[in-house]
């Protein structure tokens, strides 16, 4: 094969562009030819919705009692068992490559590690906002559709659950949302633990524990509040409030903006062992 | 209990693929027997299925002339090494085969014992996932000499030694056997194990293709070839195959001819005055005598191959 | 090494002994030699006691009495009056008495059984000097009646007759004690005659509905009763909660409530001495000047308000924080997750690495693998747990009371009990990571699973989103009923609280609760063997 004179220059380095874009598609090709990824995210929208569409239709409000009910984050519940499934989805992004030793093969075809982590965030992120738009769709869905029925009618003040109505599209928006920043949380975590069960424990320890020891310290508010808002999965999830807005420990998108302080952190925590480790 | 293994009528496939498709032989005591084929054969499946460890679809594997599972010290019966890779690296080498022998009820004398036997006296506490592969093969010996056992399987035991430890594998391999303990080696390296088998049972596609010595086997690849060493290779082949000699080139200065006796081959060789340093009879190695067996039943071939053969 | 140094071979030199302790100790070994798992272990340990210490710290009580400097820690710290049993009560009621030396019995009709309630909202008047109940009601447990009880001092023993708003009429004693009598609610038009009767340490209850029938609803004995005892009318009402029971909340506070009762009728024999009736608030009145009783004729109105109960651990207000034993027990969440790693890696690392092949050479028979590696795993976790909870339990009990935070007092069995209850919990987890690695073979989804199926219901029962109904079918169906083993504080159905997770109060009983676990664990094991032995290793 012989090209012809000015058909490329040996030597002269890529463009920064060029580099992350090839970098990009080839984490791209990595994650689309396995078939492990497509299930977890088709799992994270299925068990979601089965979640969701659970829990509002074993809410019922029955005649003549004020319900406290909020109906939009009712039917969002089931985002509390897809973020373990995308949790475990990005994990295995970085995780697997360590158990299988496929990180050398990585890092040598493409040695600008920041630009690895940064291509497997930004894909990542992509397949979770897509599927995690499908899932809270469908289970604001199953919402619309359940909740007339048991007693939550719009005469009794429970208008049927609508994304042109401001605080539930930014429930809705802002779960998606939570989603991708859960999946960015746990890759950064992974990066740096590489092992995947323990990170996978770690990442389920730093969500479900600040709840946990919240609770337990109920009657000292002080504690109980700061709990709450420096937790990932608490601070976060306050974005799926739409009623009783200032009993929150702390306001939505402040919460949803804690849980990108802990991603981000995670990232880069991860991003620069990465760098300085050995493969 | 006698030291033998004896497979007969193995099949099994994964899914679509067949490995094994009427896998019959056995393995006797006082030698080293060669288990050779090309990748894919169905070897390491057999050593497997010989050990309980994959269950096969028809046929019987027995050592001792009992099957694995019933064996009550399994590793004093039969002692293998499949993976040497198959090791925890946060685990050092001495923990390993201690884990190993209390799982049959020894000690840590004897895991002493095989550590010396197998050379790692200095690297034996330091942690398994630093160590280079012909260490890791050493390790992968000393735990099969745990139990003493009379039988013994490596697969590919050679992979990764240096030729120093080539050397050593060898006569280590040889004096297992003059004990009077069966060792089956699997290789698809032939060079490896000329020196070291005696028996042979070669493998193809799932089958045995030849059951024989080496000795045998090499005899019969020879024939009737004569080896010819000369400085004109391009006239002596000339003038051979004019005289209907079938005449190969392996060398620069090397011909094997077959089809004419040795004594000829001079008589012609002088008739056209063509000089030469050697006629010999040819004794094929058993690279050639193996390549003849399994040319149909090589399932990986790369295409340049053919041509660089000829 | 040389071939001279070989000696000739000899068959059957080496060989060890065979069977299952063998294999226990190998998988022991191999536990062991892994610095990494070694490590986890203690980290599981550190972490449930460090939580258990930071709940006991976190919390502290600040407490001003009448005026004076506001003071912390140990300086306050709520107390309560001790039941003969060792429990802390209410003992608050307005007691119209007379003193019996002696046998003897007292007979009452009860003709009415009325009260005020605070406001619906739950908010106090915000001038603290107006009246606090305003309008008529009755909460749930409103009771009045005939008492016999050894002095005035709260927390002493008594057996009492009773009526109640909803329950009928009941026997109650030490605090504890509850017997149901007849039901239906107190009228004019259908009044119920009450008789205590005494003799020596056996007191004996009676009701009727027309004053010749009667029906004896119990008898009691309080050991060590004085000959001389105070018996008489009572009444007393506990507090009135907003509870929202299915939405599992509890809107604004706890605020007192009054019940009035009428009686007639009141006969006595036996050794009564004679004298005027006394009338007089037993216990801390929860709002000052409600209570009193007024006599016309043979009628008696008796007023009174407060609860003659034990204490529901959860009841603290911010400055005066309680706490049960479970509450220093909050880390076994955080030890569980690193156990379960742990675990899930002790098989899974063999799959991993190939290893799973040399084990099963070294050991063919299967089951007896899999039996020793849970051995192996739920042992060492049990005495890890063991250790993480006594220590979490004691020295949390001990740094909280320093901190002034009432610890509920529990006995010996119970402590043991939630501590051993705890480690089993762990340990059986741990058995069931196992399991699931085994089955699925990746470390990853082993973990989540076993992590999601314990922490998450849990978390959801307490995270108030879910009805009280939902969240008790979870917490009785997945292996999070476990928690259930955690329960220090028992749970009485004759007094109205709210029965959370959240203060420890499971909807099973903590041995039922283990089970459910343990199922989980027997079957994961079941399906973990029959696929370890059918599949190609």
């Amino acid at each position: 094969m012989s090209q012809g004179p000015g058909a490329g220059q040996p030597g002269l380095p890529a463009l920064r562009g060029d580099v992350m874009r090839d970098v990009l598609h080839a984490e791209w090709t990595k994650l689309r030819t396995l078939a492990g990824p497509a299930w977890l995210l088709a799992a994270t929208v299925a068990l979601t919705v089965a979640v969701s569409a659970a829990a509002t239709a074993a809410v019922r409000c029955p005649s003549g009692t004020a319900c406290p009910v909020d109906t939009t984050k009712l039917s969002l519940t089931g985002i509390e068992l897809g973020q373990a499934l995308v949790a475990i989805l990005a994990v295995l992004a970085i995780s697997g490559e360590y158990s299988t030793g496929m990180i050398r093969t990585t890092l040598t075809a493409m040695p600008r590690r920041s630009a690895v982590l940064g291509a497997k965030a930004l894909i990542l992120a992509g397949l979770v906002l897509a599927a995690g738009a499908i899932a809270v769709g469908g289970s604001l869905l199953a919402g619309r559709v359940l909740l007339p029925g048991h007693g939550f009618t719009a005469a009794r003040g429970f208008p049927a659950l609508s994304l042109a109505h401001g605080p539930t599209l930014r429930a809705a928006a802002g779960s998606v949302l939570y989603l991708a920043l859960i999946a960015l949380l746990s890759l950064g975590v992974a990066t740096a633990v590489r092992d995947s069960a323990a990170a996978i424990g770690t990442v389920l320890g730093l969500l479900y524990l600040f709840p946990i020891i919240a609770t337990a310290l109920a009657r000292n508010e002080h504690w109980h509040r700061h709990l709450e808002q420096i937790g990932p999965m608490t601070a976060g999830l306050s974005i799926q409030a739409t009623t009783g807005l200032r009993g929150l420990p702390i306001s939505p998108w402040a919460g949803l903006g804690v849980l990108a302080a802990w991603a981000a952190a995670a990232l880069l925590a991860g991003g620069l062992l990465l760098r300085l480790r050995d493969a | 209990m006698e030291a033998t293994i004896e497979v007969s009528g193995l099949r099994k496939r994964f899914g679509p693929a067949v490995a094994l498709d009427g896998m019959s032989f056995a393995v006797a005591p006082g030698q080293v027997t060669g288990f050779v084929g090309p990748n894919g054969a169905g070897k390491s499946t057999t050593m497997r299925v010989i050990l309980g460890l994959d269950a096969p679809d028809a046929g019987t594997a027995l050592v001792g002339g009992q099957p694995y599972q019933s064996l009550r010290h399994p590793l004093s019966q039969v002692g293998s090494l499949l993976d040497a890779a198959a090791l925890q690296p946060s685990r050092s080498a001495r923990n390993h085969l201690l884990w190993l022998a209390h799982s049959q009820g020894l000690g840590a004398r004897r895991v002493d014992e095989v550590i010396g036997q197998a050379g790692l006296d200095t690297a034996a506490r330091r942690k398994a996932g630093g160590y280079s592969l012909g260490m890791r093969q050493r390790l992968g010996i000393a735990a099969a000499l745990l139990g003493d056992p009379p039988v013994l399987m490596f697969d590919e035991p050679f992979n990764g030694m240096d030729p120093e430890g080539i050397v050593w594998m060898r006569g280590f391999l040889r004096s297992l056997a003059a004990q009077g303990r069966a060792v089956l080696v699997s290789s698809h390296l032939m060079s490896e194990l000329e020196d070291t088998a005696d028996h042979l049972v070669v493998v193809g596609r799932g089958q045995v293709i030849a059951d024989t010595s080496v000795r045998e086997l090499i005899a019969a690849a020879s024939g009737d070839k004569v080896t010819l060493r000369t400085t004109a290779r391009s006239e002596a082949m000339m003038v051979l195959a004019r005289a209907g000699a079938i005449v190969a080139a392996t060398d620069r200065d090397t011909l094997i001819i077959s089809g004419l006796a040795a004594e000829k081959v001079v008589a012609q060789l002088s008739e056209s005055a063509v000089p030469f340093s050697e006629v010999s009879a040819h004794r094929a190695t058993l690279e050639e005598a193996y390549m003849e067996l399994t040319r149909e039943a090589v399932e990986f071939r790369a295409a340049a191959a053919e041509e660089a053969a000829r | 090494m040389t071939a001279g140094t070989m000696t000739p071979y000899r068959p059957g030199q080496v060989t060890g002994r065979d069977g299952f302790a063998q294999l226990l100790r190998s998988e022991w070994t191999k536990f062991r030699t892994v610095r990494g798992w070694v490590i986890g272990m203690a980290v599981a340990v550190l972490v449930t006691l460090g939580l258990g210490l930071f709940a006991a710290g976190a919390t502290s009580s600040s407490c001003q009495h009448d005026g004076g400097p506001v003071r912390t820690g140990s300086a306050c710290g709520g107390t309560f009056a001790v039941g003969p049993g060792g429990e802390p009560v209410d003992d608050s009621f307005y007691f119209v008495r007379q003193p019996l030396a002696g046998n003897g019995s007292i007979t009452v009709r009860v003709t009415s059984l009325t009260g005020l309630l605070p406001p619906a909202n739950g908010n106090p008047p915000s001038n603290p000097a107006a009246p606090v109940d305003t309008r008529p009601g009755l909460v749930p447990w409103a009771k009045a009646g005939v008492i016999i009880k050894n002095g005035t001092s709260p927390g002493s023993a008594y057996a009492a007759m009773m009526v109640t708003t909803d329950h009928g009429a009941r026997m109650q004693d030490n605090y504890t004690g509850d017997t149901a009598g007849q039901p239906g609610a107190v009228s004019p038009a259908s009044p119920r005659w009450l008789r205590l009767t005494r003799s020596g340490d056996t007191i004996t209850g009676y009701d009727s509905a027309d004053g010749t029938h009667w029906t004896q609803v119990g008898a009691v004995h309080l050991a060590g009763l004085p000959s001389t005892v105070q018996a008489g009318l009572f009444t007393t009402s506990p507090e009135y909660s907003v509870i929202s029971q299915s939405f599992g909340s509890t809107n604004g506070s706890d605020l007192p409530s009054q019940a009035t009762a009428v009686f007639d009728h009141v006969s006595r024999s036996g050794a009564w001495p004679g004298g005027a009736w006394a009338g007089g608030y037993i216990g801390a009145a929860y709002a000052p000047g409600i209570a009193g009783y007024h006599q016309a004729g043979g009628r008696f109105t008796v007023t009174g308000s407060g609860d003659i109960a034990p204490v529901i651990a959860g009841h603290g207000n911010q400055g005066d924080p309680d706490a049960t034993l479970t509450d220093y027990l909050v880390g076994t969440f955080a030890g569980l997750i690193a156990i379960v790693v742990i675990a899930a890696m002790f098989i899974t690392a063999e799959y991993r690495r190939g290893l799973i092949r040399t084990t099963l050479t070294a050991s063919p028979r299967r089951g007896r693998v899999l039996a020793a590696k849970a051995i192996v795993i739920g042992s060492v976790t049990f005495v890890a747990g063991l250790v993480a909870a006594a220590a979490a339990v004691s020295f949390g009990a001990q740094l909280g009371r320093g901190r002034g935070t009432y610890v509920f007092p529990a006995s010996w069995p119970t402590e043991l009990r939630v501590v051993a209850g705890t480690a089993a919990l762990l340990a059986v987890t741990a058995v069931l990571a196992l399991a699931l690695g085994t089955l699925l073979r990746r470390s990853a989804a082993a973990v989540t699973i076993v992590i999601a199926a314990i922490v998450l219901p849990y978390i959801l029962a307490v995270g108030s989103i879910l009805p009280v109904s939902v969240t008790d079918w979870l917490l009785r169906v997945t292996p999070a009923a476990a928690f259930a083993v955690q329960q220090a504080a028992p749970r009485y159905p004759q007094v109205t609280a709210l029965y959370t997770p959240g203060s420890s109060y499971f909807p099973l009983t903590p041995w039922a609760g283990l089970t459910v676990l343990c199922g989980y664990a027997a079957l994961a094991l079941g399906l973990a063997l029959v696929l370890l032995r059918r599949r190609d290793a």
